[in-house]
């Protein structure tokens, strides 16, 4: 079975799996994404939950649906799905990040200093 | 083989139906509803009140602790026993008064008994007979990849072979309605991963079919006590407690309904005043609650503050939950999918104590 995230609604976590096969390039743009039941099949998961997951991508954008063909990655998606993700950034892990910091005692000036050491 | 009513969703009427039962329901709507079903053996009510609309086309989880009447219900929808009280239809008939219906149901027992004197091998050979859908490709596919043997006489099968066997029968009898009860009983793992394919395979073909206009789309119902596992299939839940269903909902609703709570008695309780406390279970000062409800997020800063950590349960989680919830003959209220959390002020009077 896939290990999917806990709690997590299943369906989001498969659209931000094709999601960042679109990002790394695996699925270039204007390309064909799985079908539902491709997806149903491989991750052996109801084909409804695979049909919110295009459904997920479908809204936001990053693929599109061609009649009787079927889903393809929208232009410019990679470039799209970067810059989402670059705004859920902070939120994801920079706040975080600081909050266990400040949990451990450390302060933001020592938080920042670790970060400069990462470069 | 005719398929009188399995067009999808047709709405129309069935006054044209061979035996004109179908007088108390007007219009033939596709799909099963259950109408305050009743079922006792002796002097055991097994099934209480159930009533339940179920679409076709769908994969549904039947899911409850033992003896709360799963095996019974699926039993009763298949017509393989009758009913005390109560109505049941399906794609409008009355399945026990309508014989072309009883044929586009395929139930196998968990403990299906066979003939002894028959093979593997003379069980699939009649299949045919009784499922004018059968499907003669997925049982050769499924015996093989199974590897059950065929001229094995049906009591000498392992536990394993013998629900692999069933599912075998359900998958190829090309049932428009197939139950399956624990259909994983005695199953490996490599032996539930060829289940998960071939029914989701089966399954996706049979919408195929239905796209291109010639059948309808097959519907499965599943009880199973390996739920967690079940649940990345199935798309709504049914949760039977003590002969009632007590929640059908979308299987990522159903998680929702409730969140695990772990910190102390004071806090945990403070955050299940005014919701419905499923179980408990301590160590020591420190308490596990499954409490059924939604928090909002000012409720959830506040009882990360009371260091109370909040969890997502999981289906088997919550089921286990209602299982246990009050251990007395009290069964669960209804639970619905989205509960409106109580406002505070309101709840305090609504708290339920800690036993």
């Amino acid at each position: 079975m896939t290990d999917w995230t806990d709690g997590r609604p299943i369906f989001m976590d498969l659209a931000d799996r094709i999601a960042a096969d679109i990002l790394a390039g695996l699925i270039p743009e204007e390309t064909q994404v799985p079908s539902t039941n491709e997806l149903a099949a491989h991750y052996r998961i109801n084909p409804a939950t695979a049909g919110k997951a295009l459904n997920r991508l479908v809204d936001q954008g990053i693929v599109y649906k061609r009649r009787g063909l079927g889903m393809f990655v929208a232009a410019g998606a990679p470039e799209a799905l970067r810059a989402q993700r670059r705004d859920a950034f902070s939120e994801q892990f920079v706040r975080p990040f600081v909050e266990e910091g400040r949990r451990l005692g450390l302060s933001i000036d020592e938080i920042v200093a670790l970060v400069t050491k990462e470069r | 083989m005719s398929t009188p009513t399995a067009g999808p969703a047709t709405g129309t009427a069935t006054a044209g139906t061979p035996t004109g039962i179908a007088t108390r329901i007007t219009t033939a709507s596709a799909g099963i509803t259950l109408r305050g079903l009743t079922k006792s053996y002796g002097t055991t009510e097994v099934l209480v009140d159930v009533s339940a609309t179920l679409e076709p086309g769908r994969i549904y989880g039947l899911l409850g602790a033992n003896g709360t009447g799963k095996t019974t219900l699926l039993a009763c929808i298949a017509g393989h026993t009758f009913r005390d009280g109560g109505e049941i239809r399906i794609d409008g008939h009355d399945p026990l008064e309508h014989a072309p219906t009883l044929a586009r149901l395929c139930f196998v027992h968990e403990d299906q008994a066979y003939n002894d004197a028959f093979s593997v091998a003379d069980i699939l050979a009649v299949m045919p007979t009784f499922y004018p859908e059968w499907d003669d490709e997925i049982a050769t596919r499924l015996m093989r990849r199974f590897r059950i043997p065929r001229r094995t006489r049906s009591r000498k099968l392992s536990r394993g072979q013998r629900s692999a066997l069933a599912i075998v029968l359900a998958l190829a009898s090309g049932a428009a309605y197939t139950f399956l009860d624990e259909p994983y009983l005695g199953l490996d793992a490599t032996a539930r991963g060829i289940f998960y394919d071939e029914l989701l395979a089966v399954y996706a073909a049979s919408h195929e079919r239905a796209a291109a206009g010639t059948t309808a789309p097959r519907t499965f119902i599943m009880s199973t006590h390996l739920i967690d596992e079940a649940a990345e299939l199935i798309e709504e839940v049914l949760v039977l407690d003590r002969g009632r269903i007590v929640l059908q909902a979308d299987v990522e609703d159903a998680r929702r309904t409730a969140f695990l709570a772990r910190g102390f008695e004071a806090d945990v309780l403070a955050l299940a005043a005014g919701r419905e406390l499923l179980s408990t279970r301590r160590l020591g000062g420190i308490v596990t609650a499954t409490i059924r409800g939604e928090l909002s997020s000012d409720e959830r800063q506040r009882a990360e503050a009371a260091r109370v950590s909040i969890e997502p349960t999981t289906l088997q989680e919550f089921v286990a939950a209602i299982g246990q919830h009050g251990e007395s003959d009290q069964p669960a209220p209804h639970l619905a999918p989205h509960p409106a959390p109580l406002p505070a002020s309101q709840s305090a009077s609504e708290s339920r104590s800690l036993q």
